[in-house]
Order: structure tokens, then sequence, then C-alpha cells
């Protein structure tokens, strides 16, 4: 029985440990396939694009800088993943948005939801929604995006996200 | 044999706590402040008697949590309404302070001074969420709103599916009244009586984006001064926000066992849609019409009038402007009709909401 709840601890622990990478990496090979090489920097965001991009979407950036895959085929550049956070009522949301080589939005997941309210942001019905928008969409709840009653502030903060992460991306690639 | 087994635990262990070059953990301990509010002003014409009216800061509510780790955390909500507290006057409320253990999506519980989970506006209340500039009275009559008291909580959810289940603090039976029900049975958390507790469970399904739609059953058996008065609240509940279309509905029952009111029931349906998107401006302007039915005397011992008397009809008519999606301006008008006497009291009411 020991020889058991040893196995266990040890898988639980090995396998705790890279819960939110794994996950991303999970989620772009379901997206763009599984042959694929990925390149993960954490990217610093550049403060003048910083600012313009809070002030804009009136949402601050969780930290100073965000996680970026580049994801290839060969030599072939397929797109790009940022993994970054926002508040829900309070506690960080981490969620990841996939794009195409052209800035649109290829699918979007939430990788962790620690609120005890407002867990319908992770519905892929309700994410689906963000595919093929790109820094020009309106990214408004009740507006181009639907609401999700019960999860007003968590719907509100991650939209805000996603846009504020399509126009660092449009400021990345130029 | 045992040194290797001991040395496999502590390893296990460490790998399980470390924050290992490879992980990425966004996750630090933190306070947040957040709030809601809204100014009413009502004026209440009934008759021929001269009309009252009012400005009334109605509701100041702060919100404040802390997380101590990903999975426990502690929750408040702290309420002043009417201004000020006074003898007599105003109110002052802790409405909320749960310990919260967020164990997974599916599971998690609340102990302290919750919330049950019962109907839309219990818990989802924050005045730009609904186009009245007052809750509608089913949520105040049928529905004791805001219903809050000391008890424990399980939630969680799965698959489209939200749960809750709360088990708290009864009613005081002896607080019953035909003209409000079981509003003013609620303790309120104040040194509460725990011998008869009460059991509240509630679904929500929240699949198709922009609706919402629910129900609860909740049973206390209510202790009274010298009786019990066993109660059963069965409500439905739907909010649609979707298309530019606003839309919430509910109705509730409320059945009694052993005392002269046997049952209390009241409905409502407001409807509204959102014009500024026709127009084009960057404003949410939702017109909106709502329809209310509330007897809280439907079924009584006594039968004939007395099951009349406070059975009442709301038309309401009015528009709420939304400049941004977390400040609201609201105005309406309403006709209640009351179905024994006939009389009618008219109210025109403005209000200003906020929440962030």
């Amino acid at each position: 029985m020991k020889k058991y709840i040893l196995l266990f601890l040890v898988m639980a622990g090995v396998i705790g440990a890279n819960e939110i990478k794994d996950r991303t990496e999970e989620i772009i090979k379901i997206t763009f396939g599984d042959n694929i090489s990925t390149s993960v920097e954490e990217y610093f965001i550049p403060l003048n694009f910083k600012n313009e991009i809070e002030t804009s979407c009136r949402q601050k950036f969780f930290k100073e800088s965000v996680y970026l895959w580049r994801i290839y085929k060969g030599n072939e550049l397929l797109g790009y993943a940022i993994l970054d956070n926002v508040y829900g009522k309070s506690l960080p949301i981490t969620f990841l948005v996939l794009f195409n080589t052209h800035g649109e939005i290829a699918r979007c997941s939430i990788i962790k939801y620690r609120e005890p309210y407002g867990g319908a942001v992770q519905n892929e019905v309700w994410l689906n929604q963000f595919i093929g928008k790109n820094y020009e969409s309106k990214f408004g709840i009740g507006e181009d995006v639907d609401a999700i009653s019960g999860a007003t502030i968590s719907a509100g903060s991650v939209t805000t996200g996603i846009n504020k992460l399509t126009l660092l991306l449009k400021k990345i690639t130029g | 044999m045992k040194t290797i087994y001991t040395f496999l635990v502590i390893l296990s262990f460490t790998f399980y706590n470390s924050h290992s070059a490879q992980d990425l953990d966004f996750f630090e301990p933190k306070s947040t402040i957040g709030g809601y509010g809204e100014l009413h002003y009502n004026q209440v014409s009934s008759g021929g008697k001269e009309s009252t009216k009012t400005l009334d800061f109605h509701r100041f509510v702060l919100f404040f949590s802390h997380s101590w780790t990903e999975k426990w955390s502690f929750k408040a909500e702290v309420e002043l309404e009417h201004n000020f507290v006074a003898e007599g006057e105003g109110e002052l409320e802790l409405e909320q302070a749960y310990v919260n253990f967020h164990y997974t999506d599916w599971f998690g519980f609340q102990a302290g001074v919750i919330l049950p989970s019962v109907g839309l506006i219990n818990e989802l209340h924050e005045p730009p969420t609904f186009s009245s500039v007052e809750r509608p009275d089913y949520n105040k009559l049928i529905i004791p709103t805001t219903w809050f008291g000391n008890g424990v909580a399980f939630y969680g959810y799965h698959a489209g599916f939200d749960y809750k289940v709360s088990i708290m603090e009864g009613l005081d039976g002896s607080g019953f009244r035909a003209k409000d029900g079981i509003r003013n049975g609620r303790q309120k958390g104040y040194n509460a009586d725990a011998s008869n507790l009460l059991y509240s469970a509630r679904i929500n399904y929240l699949g198709h984006p922009g609706i919402l739609i629910g129900a609860s059953l909740t049973y206390n058996n209510a202790k009274a001064d010298s009786s019990e008065i066993p109660i059963t609240l069965f409500e439905l509940h739907t909010r649609i926000r979707k298309n530019n279309l606003y839309i919430d509905a509910e109705y509730g029952n409320i059945s009694y066992s052993d005392y002269e009111i046997e049952k209390s029931t009241g409905y409502y349906v407001n409807a509204g849609y959102d014009v500024g998107s026709i127009i084009g401006t960057v404003c949410k302007i939702i017109p909106f019409v709502m329809y209310s039915n509330i007897n809280t005397a439907a079924a009584t011992i006594t039968g004939g009038n007395s099951e009349r008397e406070y059975d009442n009809s709301y038309w309401t008519f009015g528009i709420s402007v939304l400049p941004i999606n977390e400040v609201v301006f609201k105005a309406d008008y309403s006709i209640v009709e009351n179905d024994l006497t006939g009389n009618q009291t008219k109210l025109f009411n403005l209000g200003v909401g906020y929440m962030f």
C-alpha cells in the first residue's frame, strides 16, 4: 500500500509542477498539428508599447512581460501564441491566445481559472467567438462579444485581455 | 528499504512544492477592493394623497477579498443603506464574510456569512446588471433579497452547469407576514438561532453564451415562537443578454405548512433592447417594459378576500443608459394595482449606479 501512495505522490509532484506550460503546449499542438516545433521566450514589453495599449484598453498588463511562442513547421512560421493573465474579481486568470501569421486569432483558451465565481469564461463556445478577430476588432461586451450572466467581471477582464494581446502582437510583428 | 522510501517521499514533496525553472506560476497573495452603489430619486403617489418624494443613496457597498494561496481566499461585503445609521434608520450590514476553499472548478466550499443562491438578484445585483431603478418587488417579497446569513456552501462549475448548495441559519417563523411573506423572517446573522437549519440547492445552465437559465429549491423548518413553520421555496429564473436583447424573468412559489398563509407566489418578466446598437452610439440605451404579479398570501386558511388583499400587479416602463458597462443612469415609471381594492399606486424613479 505504501508503495502505491508513494508512486502517486511522485507522479502528482511531477505532473503538478509543469501544469501551465504543459497545458499551453498541448493546446498549441491541438491548434497547429503535431508536426510542429516551437520556440518560447519571456517577452518584456517595451514601455511605450505597454503604456499605449494599457491606455487604449483601460486595463494594465499583469506583469512587465508575457510568454511568447513562435510555431514552425520545418522553417515555415505558422503562427504565434501569447500567454498572459488578467484579474477576475480577485485572482489571476491565466489565458492563451493563438494567432495565425496575419495576426488573426486562431484560438483562445483559459489555461488556469482560480476564482470561485465566473468559471463560465472557460466555455469553449464563448471563447470561440474571438476566432478571426484581430487588432482592429471592437472587443465590446454586449456588442461583438456576448456577455456571460454571473461572470460579468471575468468575461469583461478576459475580453479586454485578449484585445490587448492582439494589439501587442501587431506591435511585435509590425 | 525504509531509507529509500523516506528519500523518495522527500523528493516527491520537493517536486510538488518547488517552483522549478520550467514551471510558470502567476499567483501572488493579494488583497482587492471592489464595490457598487446606487443613488435613487423616488416619487410615490397613491389614490388622492399627495405624492412623497425622496432622494436616497440606497446602497453603498464595499467588497474586499484577500487571497493567501490559489486555493484559500477570504471575501467580504459590507453594505451601508440610506446614507447613515441611527436609531431605526439606515442599515449597516456585513452581507458576506467567508473563507473560500477553491479545490477545483467543480468543487469548492465557503464558510462564514454567505448568500444562498436563490433567484437572480440575490447574488447578481450590481446596479448596471439590471434595468429598473429599484430591484423588482419580486426580489423583495418572494425572494427576500438580499438574503444573507451564517452558514456553509459548496459550489462548482462543469460543462456549462453551475451548482451551489447552501446550509445556513434558518428563518424566524415569527417574522413571517401576509404582506411580505418570509422577508421579515431573515435573521441576517445577528446571534442567529441555529436550531433549525435552512437547506438550499441551485443549478444554473450557462452553456449558451448570453443565456443563463436555472432553478433552486430551499427548505427550512422555520422556528416560530411556540411552533414550527416548514417552508419550501421553489423558483425558476432566466437572464438573456444576447443580440442586444436584455431579458430577465423569474417565477417563485413558497409553500407553508401549519400556518395561516399556505402559499406566496409571484413572477416578473422584464424585456429590453439596446437601441444604441441601431443608432450607433457608444452608450448602451435600453428601453424596457416589465410586468409582474405578486401575491404574498395567494392561498390562506381563511380564503376569500384574504387571498386578494396582497395580490398586486405591476406595469413598469423605463430606460437605462450605460455610457460604459460599469456605470448606469436609469429612469422608470410604474403603475401598481391591488386586486382587492383596485387602488393604483404610481411610482416615478430615477437612479444612478456604478460597479467596479
